[in-house]
C-alpha cells in the first residue's frame, strides 16, 4: 500500500521559493494554452457543423410580396368587381366576423367517439370526453364539419401558427427558435385582417405576440406565458375570464376576429400523458367552453375550433409521427351554409386517415369565407365543404374558389421560381396540369349551367394544387451539397487534428501544445481573411466561403505544426487489445448509424457494448497477479456490470420501438409524470451515493478535509433535499394533500430547488477551488539511534587538537507520515464531479436520478478497474466514459427524438421562463450524463499516480482528447450518414435527429471538457502542488 | 494494489500446463476430432428450420444430443485431468496397451463430471452473463435458460475435462492468458460468435429467423466450429496480449 507514504521536506530556500514560483507560472501558462487549444478545436467544429448544417437544414427563400384586395390573381368572371372589403375582395364573402379557437395539441381522436379495435377495446381518457363537435355535426351537416387536419412537421406551436396564418410550409430552419419566436414578415392573415381594419383581438397564448406584433386590439388582448406547462389552468381561464364578455351583443361593436388559443389540453398532455384523468377533465372542460360559446354566437358570426398539432402517447410532440400531425378541424355557423358532395360524409371521418385536409387549407378557406384576398405565400386549397353549399352540388362555387386559389399559387410559383432562379424543368409537370385545368375552366364556363363541368374544373383545378405541394415540398427538400461538403470536409479535417493530439503524439503533449495553438490561431486567421476577400470576388456566399477558409485554414496549419516533431509520431492505429476494442465498438456504432433499425436501437446496443468492457475488464482482473488487484477490479468490474444492467430497466421508448419496448421512466407508457413509489429513488440515492463515494476515498484514505465536509455532509444534504423536492413535486401531481393550495407547494419547492443549486454551485465549487489537498499529515516520533558526534575538549578554542568521543542522549525525531498520499492528485481532482452530480441529479425526474447515480458508481467502478489493471494511458477509460455518457442519456428518459426533450425541467427551480436559465436547464436536464462523463475524464490520468508525476497535464490533454475522439467520430458518421440518406425515408424521424443530437453533443462536450474540465484541473494540481511542489520538467 | 507495486510482485508464481493441449494420438481421437465440428455444424444445419419454428422444444431436444457429442469428444480425444498430456509417442515405440474396460471407466467418469459442472456451474454463469447482455429479463426465460445450456454445452465441458477445476487455470481462462488450442480456440469462438449472433437482431427486416435466441444459437455453433478449426490449426500456441 503506497496510501501513505513519509518524507521529510526540508525548509525551503528564497532560492527554492523562487524557483517553485517560476514553475507556477510555468505551469499555469502551460495550463492556459492546452485549454485556449481544445477551444480552438470547438471552434473548428463549430465552423463545420454551420457549414453542414447551412446547407442540410432545409430553407425556404421567403418572398416580400402581399396580395392586394384590388388586384385579384385572375381576371373575374361574371362581373363581380373586386376590391370592396365590405363585399369581398376575390369572392363574395360568407361572414362579418370569425371566433376562431385554437385548442393546442387537439388529436382529432379526441373528438370523434371511441370505437373498439382488434388491440384496442376500451375507450382511454381522452376518449368520449369531448362530444360536442361531433355531436353537431352529425345533427346539423349544414351548421357544422368536422375534418381530420393534418399539420405539416415539425409539430411545434410556433412552426404551426406560421402555417396557420401564411398557408406554407415550414421549413426545418425555424425548429430550433420555438424558445424565441421572431416576427413573421411574409404575407399572412393576420396582417390582412389588421390592414383592411378589422379589428383583431387575441387571447391565450404569447406565441401570437412574437409572430404578430401590434397586430392585436391593445385593449382587449390578453396573453399568457405558454411554456409554463405544470400550469393546466392559468391560460385557459384566463382566455375563459375574457372571451365571454366579448360575446355579449353589447361588446358586438368591438371587435372582428377573436383569436382565443386554450393551452390547456397540451400541458395536460406534457404534464400526465393524454390517458390521464387530467386530459378527460380538461376535455370535457373545452366540451363546456365550446357549448357556451355556441349559444353565445350571432347569424353572420362564424365559429372555427381547431387543434394546432396532435401529441404521442406521451403527450409530447414536435415530430411528424401519426399521433403528432393528425389534429383536428371544426367549422360551425348558425346560418347554415356548409354541405357535403356526398351524403355519406356527413358522419365525420372514424379515423384521421379518411378525407383528412391539410392545415394550411384553413388560409385560402377562410379568407374567402371573410372576403380577404388569399395571403400571397398559401399553398392550401379552399376545404369542399365550405363552399359547396347546404345542397352539396354547388360545384360552380367550388370551381370558383379553387380557380381564385391556383391563380394565386401559380403567381406564387411564378415568382418564387424568378427569385430563386429555378430551373423551369422541376416545375414542368404542373404546367400540363394548368393547361387541363384552364381548358375544362373555359369548357365548364361555356355549359354553365351544367354542375358536371363545374366539377370536373373543380376537379382539374384540384389536381394542379395537390401536384403544386408535392412540387414544392420537394423543392424545399432541396440540399446545399457544395455546403454540405465543405462541412463534411472540416468535419473530417478536425478529427484528423483530434486523432493525431491524441493518438499519435508520443512525448509531452502539453509541452507541444503552444506550438499548435499557435500556428491554428494563424492558419485560422489567415483563412477567414483569404476567405472574405475570396468571397467578395466570387459570386459565392461570403461568409460561408470564409468560414470555410478559415477552419481548412486553421485544420492545416495546426497538421503544420506538428512536422517539427513528426519523428515522434505514430500511425494513430489500435496497437493494444483494448485500444483494438475500443476501435471496434465505435467503429460498430458509427456504421450501424446508417440503418435505422441501429439508430431506434442505439441505447441497446450501447448496453450490449458497456458490458462486452465490463466483461473484459473482469476477466483481465482476474488475470492480475497482485491479490489486492485481482479482487478489488473484480468487485470493480461486476459492480460496473450490474450498475450497467440495473441502469438499463430505466428505459423511454421511442415510437418507432413499440410494440417491442416497455417504457418504465414514468408511471407509464402514457403518462409523463414519476410514479408515487419512484419518489423513493431519490432518498435511496442520497443514503447510497455519497457512502459509496466515500467508500472509495476511505480506501485511498483521502477521506479527510475538505471530502469529510462536501461528500459527507453537504452532498449528503443537498441529495436530501432534492428528494424533498421530488416527492414535494408529486404530491402535487397526485393531489396528495388537497387541503395545501398548490401554490405554496409549488413556492415550496421551487426554494427548495434553488437552494440544491446554491449548495451546488456556490457552496460546492467553493470548497472544490479552495480545498486543500485531501491529506491527513501526521507526525510519528520516531526513536532515533543514539549518535556519536565528536567535540573538542576545550570548548572555548575551537581548534584545540585534542579530541574525544562522547555519546549523546539520544535526539526524539519526527517522521511525517501523510495519509492519503497515493490518490491525491485523483481525489482533489474527483472534487469537481462530485461537486457537479448534486446539480444534474436536482434536474433529473426519479427514475433518471438512480440512473444517474448508477453512472456515478460506474464511473468509480472505472477508475479502480483503470488502475487495477493498469490502463491508465490506455483509449479504455476516455472512451468507455463516452459509451457511459450515450448509454445514460437514454437512462435519463431521454431518445434521439425532439418529442423526448423535458421542457418541464426549466421550472425546476423557476416559475416563469427566464434566459439564459431556462434553456441551460434543459441543457442539464438533457445531456446531465454526458456532461458528468466528460467531466469525469481528466480524473482517469489523475488517480493514484504520484503526486509529482512529470507530464501530467500532458496525459489529460491527452485523455480528453481520446473522449472527444469518439464523439467526432460519430459526428462525422451521422452528417456523413445523414448526408447519403437525405432521400431516405426515415431522413426527418431517424437520421436527422440522430445527426442534430450528435453534433449538438460534440459541441457541448467540447466546450464542457474544455472549461469545466481542463479548466477545473488547473485548481487540483496548484493545490497539490502547493504541499508537494511542481515535477520539474 | 497500485500498480507500481505489480512490478515487485513476482510474475505468476508456478505455471501449470501453460502448453496447449493435443488431441489424443490415435486413430479414433483423430477420427473424431475431425468429426466433430461436422457433427456441431450438421446438428444445427438440420434442426435449423424447426429451431426457428419452435426454439424452445429444439433446444431442449438437441441439448442431450449435444452433450453425449461433447462427452464423446472429451473421452475419445483429450487428456483428462491429472492425465499427463498425451505425451507424444516416439516413432516406433509401441503404444502402451491399457485395459480397455478401466480405461473407459477412468474416463467416462471425468467426463459426466464435465458435464455436471456444466450444467450446475457454467450454464448459470452464462445465463448471468447473457442477462447482463441485455436479454430479456421479464419474458422468453426458457428461451434464455437454453441459450444459456448451449452456450455452456459448447464452452466448458472439455476445459473442465482437460483442466478441471484448478483456481490458476480458470484465472487464466478467464483472462485469456491460456495459450489457444482447439479447446480453448473453441470456447472463444463460440463466444464470440454469439456476440456477432446478437448484432441482425434489431434490424427490421421482420424474418422468423431474427427471433430470440435462433441468431444467437447460430452464431454460437458457427463460432464454435470456426473457433476450434482456427484454434487447432492456425493460432496453435499463440497467447491473447491483453495488456
Amino acid at each position: 500500500m503506497e496510501d501513505a507514504a513519509s518524507v521529510t521536506r526540508p525548509g525551503a530556500t528564497a532560492e527554492e521559493r523562487a524557483d517553485r514560483k517560476q514553475l507556477s507560472v510555468q505551469f499555469k501558462a502551460q495550463h492556459a494554452l492546452v485549454l485556449a487549444f481544445f477551444i480552438l478545436i470547438f471552434i473548428f467544429h463549430a465552423l463545420a457543423i454551420y457549414l453542414f448544417c447551412s446547407g442540410f437544414i432545409l430553407s425556404r427563400l421567403v418572398l416580400t410580396d402581399r396580395s392586394q384586395c384590388a388586384v385579384p390573381p385572375v381576371e373575374l368572371q361574371h362581373g363581380y368587381v373586386p376590391g370592396s372589403h365590405e363585399k369581398g375582395c376575390w369572392h363574395p364573402k360568407s361572414f362579418d366576423k370569425v371566433v376562431v379557437i385554437l385548442v393546442d395539441a387537439l388529436r382529432y381522436d379526441f373528438t370523434v367517439p371511441f370505437r373498439p379495435q382488434p388491440g384496442d377495446e376500451t375507450p382511454h381518457q381522452f376518449h368520449n370526453a369531448l362530444p360536442i363537435l361531433y355531436e353537431t355535426s352529425v345533427q346539423s351537416p349544414e351548421n357544422a364539419f368536422l375534418l381530420p387536419f393534418i399539420a405539416d412537421p415539425p409539430t411545434t406551436t410556433l412552426q404551426r401558427l406560421k402555417g396557420l396564418t401564411t398557408g406554407t410550409l415550414p421549413t426545418l430552419l425555424d425548429a430550433g427558435s420555438n424558445f424565441a419566436g421572431t416576427a413573421i414578415d411574409e404575407d399572412n392573415l393576420i396582417e390582412q385582417l389588421y390592414n383592411a381594419g378589422k379589428k383583431v383581438v387575441h387571447l391565450g397564448d404569447d406565441t401570437w405576440h412574437s409572430l404578430f406584433p401590434g397586430y392585436f386590439e391593445p385593449n382587449l388582448t390578453r396573453s399568457y406565458d405558454s411554456f409554463n406547462v405544470w400550469d393546466l389552468h392559468t391560460v385557459d381561464n384566463g382566455v375563459n375570464e375574457h372571451l365571454f364578455p366579448l360575446l355579449e351583443p353589447s361588446m358586438s361593436e368591438r371587435w372582428d376576429v377573436i383569436i382565443g388559443h386554450y393551452l390547456g389540453v397540451d400541458h395536460a398532455g406534457h404534464r400526465y400523458g393524454p390517458d390521464h384523468p387530467a386530459m378527460t377533465a380538461k376535455l370535457k372542460q373545452m366540451d363546456e367552453v365550446f357549448r357556451r360559446i355556441i349559444a353565445a354566437l350571432d347569424d353572420s358570426t362564424l365559429l372555427i375550433v381547431m387543434g394546432d398539432h396532435g401529441m404521442d402517447v406521451k403527450g409530447d410532440h414536435g415530430g411528424e409521427s401519426d399521433d403528432e400531425v393528425q389534429a383536428a378541424l371544426w367549422m360551425y355557423s348558425k346560418r347554415g351554409i356548409f354541405g357535403r358532395s356526398d351524403p355519406g360524409y356527413v358522419e365525420p371521418p372514424a379515423h384521421a386517415k379518411i378525407r383528412p385536409v391539410g392545415q394550411i387549407d384553413l388560409v385560402p378557406t377562410l379568407a374567402l369565407l371573410l372576403g380577404m384576398p388569399i395571403p400571397f405565400n398559401n399553398l392550401g386549397r379552399p376545404i369542399e365543404e365550405a363552399f359547396i353549399g347546404k345542397g352539396g352540388n354547388d360545384y360552380k362555387n367550388l370551381a370558383e374558389v379553387s380557380r381564385l386559389t391556383s391563380n394565386q399559387i401559380h403567381g406564387y410559383q411564378a415568382e418564387y421560381a424568378k427569385a430563386r432562379k429555378i430551373d423551369p424543368s422541376t416545375t414542368s409537370p404542373t404546367v400540363k396540369l394548368w393547361h387541363t385545368a384552364s381548358m375544362e375552366w373555359q369548357r365548364a364556363r361555356s355549359w354553365a349551367t351544367y354542375s358536371k363541368a363545374w366539377k370536373t374544373s373543380y376537379d382539374s383545378f384540384t389536381a394542379y394544387q395537390t401536384e403544386n405541394l408535392r412540387i414544392c415540398k420537394d423543392l424545399w427538400a432541396r440540399f446545399d451539397l457544395n455546403s454540405m461538403s465543405m462541412g463534411i470536409i472540416a468535419l473530417i479535417g478536425t478529427f484528423l487534428v483530434i486523432i493525431l493530439y491524441a493518438q499519435s503524439v508520443q512525448g509531452d503533449r502539453a509541452a507541444l501544445t503552444p506550438a499548435l495553438l499557435s500556428w491554428g490561431v494563424a492558419g485560422t486567421i489567415t483563412g477567414a481573411l483569404s476567405g472574405a476577400a475570396l468571397g467578395s470576388l466570387l459570386s459565392f456566399s461570403q461568409i460561408q466561403l470564409s468560414a470555410f477558409a478559415a477552419v481548412m485554414g486553421g485544420i492545416c496549419a495546426t497538421l503544420a505544426g506538428f512536422w517539427p516533431v513528426r519523428a515522434t509520431l505514430r500511425v494513430p492505429y489500435p496497437t493494444t487489445f483494448w485500444g483494438g476494442l475500443c476501435t471496434l465498438s465505435t467503429l460498430l456504432l458509427c456504421v450501424g448509424f446508417a440503418a435505422n433499425s441501429f439508430t431506434i436501437w442505439e441505447d441497446e446496443q450501447l448496453l450490449f457494448l458497456l458490458t462486452t468492457f465490463g466483461v473484459v475488464m473482469l476477466g483481465s482482473s482476474l488475470g492480475q497477479p497482485d491479490e489486492t488487484d485481482r479482487n478489488f477490479g473484480s468487485l470493480n468490474a461486476i459492480s460496473f456490470l450490474a450498475a450497467t444492467r440495473l441502469s438499463s430497466l430505466s428505459r423511454l421508448c421511442r415510437e418507432e420501438q413499440m410494440p417491442n419496448c416497455r417504457s418504465t421512466y414514468y408511471a407509464s407508457a402514457t403518462s409523463s409524470t414519476s410514479a408515487g413509489w419512484q419518489t423513493l429513488i431519490p432518498f435511496i440515492v442520497a443514503l447510497l451515493l455519497p457512502t459509496a463515494i466515500r467508500y472509495i476515498y476511505v480506501r485511498s484514505k483521502n477521506y479527510q478535509g475538505s471530502a469529510v465536509i462536501w461528500i459527507g455532509i453537504a452532498l449528503r444534504l443537498g441529495l436530501v433535499m432534492t428528494a424533498v423536492y421530488w416527492v414535494l413535486n408529486a404530491a402535487d401531481d397526485g393531489d396528495w394533500y388537497p387541503q395545501v393550495s398548490k401554490e405554496t407547494l409549488s413556492s415550496t419547492r421551487i426554494i427548495i430547488a434553488q437552494m440544491v443549486l446554491a449548495v451546488a454551485f456556490a457552496a460546492g465549487y467553493g470548497t472544490y477551488i479552495w480545498a486543500a489537498p485531501l491529506l491527513l499529515v501526521r507526525t510519528e516520533e520516531a526513536p532515533a539511534p543514539t549518535t556519536s558526534t565528536s567535540k573538542p575538549l576545550d570548548s572555548s578554542d575551537p581548534n584545540a587538537p585534542v579530541l574525544t568521543t562522547i555519546n549523546e542522549p539520544p535526539k526524539p525525531r519526527s517522521k511525517l507520515i501523510i495519509l492519503g498520499y497515493a490518490n491525491t492528485q485523483g481525489t482533489r481532482y474527483f472534487l469537481l464531479p462530485c461537486v457537479w452530480i448534486l446539480a444534474l441529479l436536482l434536474v433529473q425526474k426519479p427514475m433518471g436520478q438512480g440512473a444517474l447515480a448508477l453512472c456515478m458508481i460506474s464511473i468509480l467502478n472505472l477508475l479502480e478497474l483503470i488502475d487495477a489493471n493498469n490502463l491508465r494511458r490506455s483509449p479504455l477509460g476516455p472512451i468507455v466514459l463516452a459509451l457511459l455518457g450515450s448509454y445514460y442519456f437514454f437512462k435519463t428518459g431521454h431518445q434521439a427524438a425532439l418529442a423526448t426533450i423535458q421542457w418541464d425541467s426549466a421550472f425546476i427551480p423557476l416559475k416563469t421562463i427566464r434566459y439564459p436559465w431556462s434553456p441551460i436547464l434543459v441543457i442539464l436536464n438533457t445531456f446531465g450524463a454526458h456532461i458528468l462523463c466528460a467531466i469525469a475524464v481528466p480524473a482517469i490520468s489523475m488517480w493514484k499516480v504520484p503526486p509529482k508525476l512529470p507530464g501530467l497535464l500532458g496525459r489529460v490533454a491527452g485523455a480528453v482528447a481520446t473522449h472527444l475522439l469518439f464523439y467526432a467520430a460519430i459526428a462525422v458518421a451521422t452528417v456523413v450518414e445523414a448526408a447519403w440518406l437525405r432521400r431516405h425515408l426515415m431522413l426527418y424521424r431517424v437520421f436527422m435527429p440522430r445527426m442534430l443530437l450528435a453534433v449538438v453533443v460534440l459541441l457541448l462536450v467540447e466546450f464542457i471538457t474544455a472549461v469545466i474540465a481542463i479548466g477545473g484541473v488547473r485548481w487540483s494540481m496548484v493545490s497539490v502542488a502547493g504541499v508537494f511542489g511542481y515535477p520539474e520538467s | 494494489m497500485s500498480s507500481s507495486m505489480a512490478n515487485a510482485k513476482p510474475a505468476a508464481a508456478t505455471a501449470p500446463n501453460e502448453k496447449p493441449v493435443e488431441i489424443l494420438q490415435n486413430q479414433a481421437s483423430q477420427f473424431y476430432a475431425n468429426l466433430h465440428p461436422v457433427l456441431l455444424l450438421s446438428i444445427l444445419l438440420v434442426s435449423f428450420r424447426r429451431l426457428v419454428q419452435d426454439s424452445v422444444s429444439t433446444l431442449l431436444g438437441l441439448a442431450p444430443t449435444i452433450a453425449i457429442v461433447q462427452a464423446i469428444y472429451c473421452v475419445l480425444c483429450l487428456p483428462s485431468t491429472g492425465q499427463p498430456a498425451a505425451s507424444t509417442p516416439k516413432p516406433g515405440q509401441k503404444k502402451k496397451a491399457a485395459k480397455p474396460a478401466q480405461d473407459v471407466w477412468a474416463k467416462a467418469v471425468p467426463a459426466f463430471l464435465s458435464l455436471v459442472l456444466t450444467l450446475t456451474l457454467s450454464a448459470p454463469t452464462l445465463y448471468i452473463i447473457v442477462i447482463l447482455f441485455g436479454g430479456p429479463l421479464t419474458t422468453h426465460q426458457p428461451h434464455t435458460l437454453l441459450l444459456a445450456l448451449h452456450l455452456a454445452l459448447l464452452t466448458t465441458p472439455q476445459l473442465y475435462y482437460t483442466h478441471g477445476l484448478d483456481t490458476q487455470i480458470w484465472l487464466k481462462i478467464a483472462s485469456l492468458q491460456l495459450p489457444i488450442d482447439e479447446l480453448f480456440g473453441m470456447t472463444l469462438g463460440a463466444c464470440l460468435g454469439s456476440w456477432i449472433g446478437a448484432i441482425p437482431i434489431p434490424l427490421d427486416w421482420d424474418r422468423e429467423w431474427q427471433k430470440w435466441p435462433v441468431t444467437i444459437v447460430t452464431g454460437l455453433y458457427i463460432g464454435a466450429v470456426v473457433g476450434k478449426l482456427a484454434g487447432g490449426y492456425v493460432f496453435k500456441g499463440a497467447k491473447i496480449k491483453i495488456s
